[in-house]
């Protein structure tokens, strides 16, 4: 094997830290843009046909790239917030770019599901656009919502693999340098089996903490 | 209490326009239990959701406690709706929160003192008869349960209005009967103005003081639920009528009569209040020398008035029977002769 368990450890830091903040922030920019998505759509809470269609359009644009070609698309943007396109820092930012709008849809499905009628209820008591938001929408679809930040997480974990073909450091940085180039089985096999028990355990995680919101 | 002046709801549906509402006159007095029954796409729904704004009428008036709606600013109808409560017929309560949240819910909305709120809640769940359910989730709970949460939850702000949509359609009849009755109760106790929507005429009979009938998006007949029971004019009232009092001679009697001997003179008498504890069948037979048949008979009560329904075929001589129907409608009755058919 080429490389110590010392440098498997770090590119595994390296790979939960893409994956955690490149999270953190897609979840700051695609919760509000599937509240949005949701609210402004015909016939809802705040329908505004011009902010749907518009954010609807961007949002198919990001899904429609592949993330291989979005990274080295965004590249000046990169450079731009983190001062370097290599890194695992620079990888956050086509992280963001890839999960953000993902987590739009996946927060629009959620939210959808719930049913007009305590919408409809809300809005007899009198509740106003953000507590219908805040205390009724987002309470109901918890649940599903978890579900979603699963997918999204997990959808993270490959992407940020793929991340390490541009430099961007973690598992997939590993793989492919060392395990790929330089044709060492054990580091390929490893970081695989890394990757495999990473995603079993955030799908595990996510449905328990989901079915404990359901209570069912 | 609630007045609607020449409402209208239009509807763009495919580029079509379809009138919900197309000219409402009504007004619902304080303290009453008003019933609204049409057949589903009547715009009774519509109709409803005029009162606290779930739906924008297209043109006209509603007036709510002296409040024209139109003329209200968001903010101003959202105080108005304070003021109204209102039960879903698929009770919409938030599964994610426990029945005390629920209840608590219009509260914490209006940014009441927790200890305020934790007072009210358990007053009304006492009321419903629920106390012990707080900690439940309402997927823990029967239909019925459900809907005295969503009655509770309505009553929370005290409101003067009690909107029914519906309420008693999703449950079965011994269930609908405890949660009508709990609505009397709430009418009688808190002097709340109730306005029920529905498309069964048991929960009209059972606790509305006044009805309307509505189809094609107008109201048809209007009046006191004695009225409109003892004497339904239009068609579609009739029909409604018919489905909880039954009046029709039934098929198997028909046919035997037919067979024996074709029905002579067969006439309806309807006796109301007091006249229908009076022996007057067996007083006519005294008195005059014909022969009764009774062919179908029932009584219902009506707003706890009695309301007697015959259906007699008399046997005699014509001149008899003359002065018999002569003697009969003397008496608080009315009688009307009908065929067989027609009947």
């Amino acid at each position: 094997m080429l490389v110590n368990q010392e440098k498997i450890i770090e590119a595994l830091i390296e790979t939960i830290q893409m994956v955690a903040f490149s999270l953190l922030f897609s979840a700051v920019i695609g919760l509000p843009l599937g509240i949005l998505l949701v609210v402004t759509r015909k016939g809802h809470l705040l329908e505004n046909l011009v902010v749907f269609n518009i954010i609807n359009s961007i949002i198919n644009i990001f899904r429609s790239v592949p993330f291989i070609i979005l990274m080295v698309a965004i590249i000046p943007i990169t450079r731009l917030i983190v001062g370097t396109s290599i890194g695992t820092a620079a990888a956050v930012v086509p992280l963001v770019f890839y999960a953000g709008p993902y987590i739009a849809r996946l927060i629009e499905n959620s939210l959808l599901e719930v049913d007009p009628g305590v919408i409809e209820a809300a809005e007899a008591m009198g509740a106003t656009p953000g507590q219908i938001i805040l205390k009724f929408l987002i309470p109901e679809a918890l649940s599903s919502l978890v579900l979603g930040f699963t997918i999204a997480t997990i959808g993270l974990v490959g992407a940020s693999a793929m991340a390490g073909a541009v430099g961007g450091g973690g598992l997939g940085d590993l793989a492919i340098t060392y395990g790929y180039q330089r044709f060492d089985t054990t580091v390929m096999l490893i970081t695989v089996a890394i990757l495999v028990v990473m995603v079993q355990g955030l799908q595990s995680f996510g449905n328990i903490l989901s079915k404990k919101i359901r209570r069912r | 209490m609630i007045e609607f002046q020449n409402l209208k709801k239009v509807f763009e549906s495919g580029g079509q326009q379809v009138a919900a509402l197309n000219g409402i006159d009504l007004k619902i007095n304080k303290g009453e239990i008003f019933g609204v029954i049409g057949f589903s796409g009547a715009g009774k729904s519509s109709l409803i959701r005029c009162v606290n704004w779930l739906e924008k009428p297209t043109s006209g008036k509603v007036i709510v406690s002296g409040h024209d709606l139109m003329a209200l600013s968001v903010r101003e109808i959202r105080e108005v709706k304070r003021n109204i409560g209102m039960v879903f017929q698929h009770f919409n309560l938030l599964n994610s929160k426990t029945v005390y949240a629920n209840v608590a819910m219009p509260l914490t909305l209006a940014k009441l003192p927790k200890d305020e709120i934790k007072k009210r809640v358990h007053e009304l769940l006492e009321f419903v008869g629920l106390a012990d359910k707080a900690n439940s989730y309402p997927d823990q709970l029967s239909g019925g349960q459900k809907q005295r949460i969503g009655i509770a939850r309505a009553l929370a702000t005290q409101p003067s209005i009690l909107l029914c949509d519906e309420a008693t359609s999703a449950l079965d009849p011994q269930t609908t009967s405890s949660i009508l009755q709990l609505l009397k109760k709430i009418n009688k106790e808190y002097n709340i103005t109730i306005l029920i929507i529905t498309h069964e005429m048991s929960v009209i009979r059972e606790i509305c003081d006044r009805v309307a009938v509505i189809e094609a998006g107008k109201i048809i007949e209007e009046g006191t639920v004695f009225n409109v029971f003892s004497s339904p004019k239009t068609p579609t009232a009739k029909n409604f009528v018919s489905t909880v009092m039954n009046d029709q001679i039934p098929d198997s009697i028909k046919e035997v009569i037919e067979k024996q001997q074709g029905l002579q003179k067969v006439f309806r008498i309807n006796f109301v209040g007091n006249s229908a504890g009076q022996p007057l069948l067996s007083q006519v037979a005294k008195k005059f020398n014909i022969d009764f048949n009774v062919l179908f008979g029932n009584i219902t009560e009506l707003q706890g008035t009695p309301f007697g329904n015959l259906i007699v075929e008399f046997q005699g001589p014509d001149s008899e029977i003359r002065r018999a129907i002569q003697y009969i409608s003397q008496e608080k009755v009315s009688i009307k002769e009908v065929t067989t058919r027609a009947s």
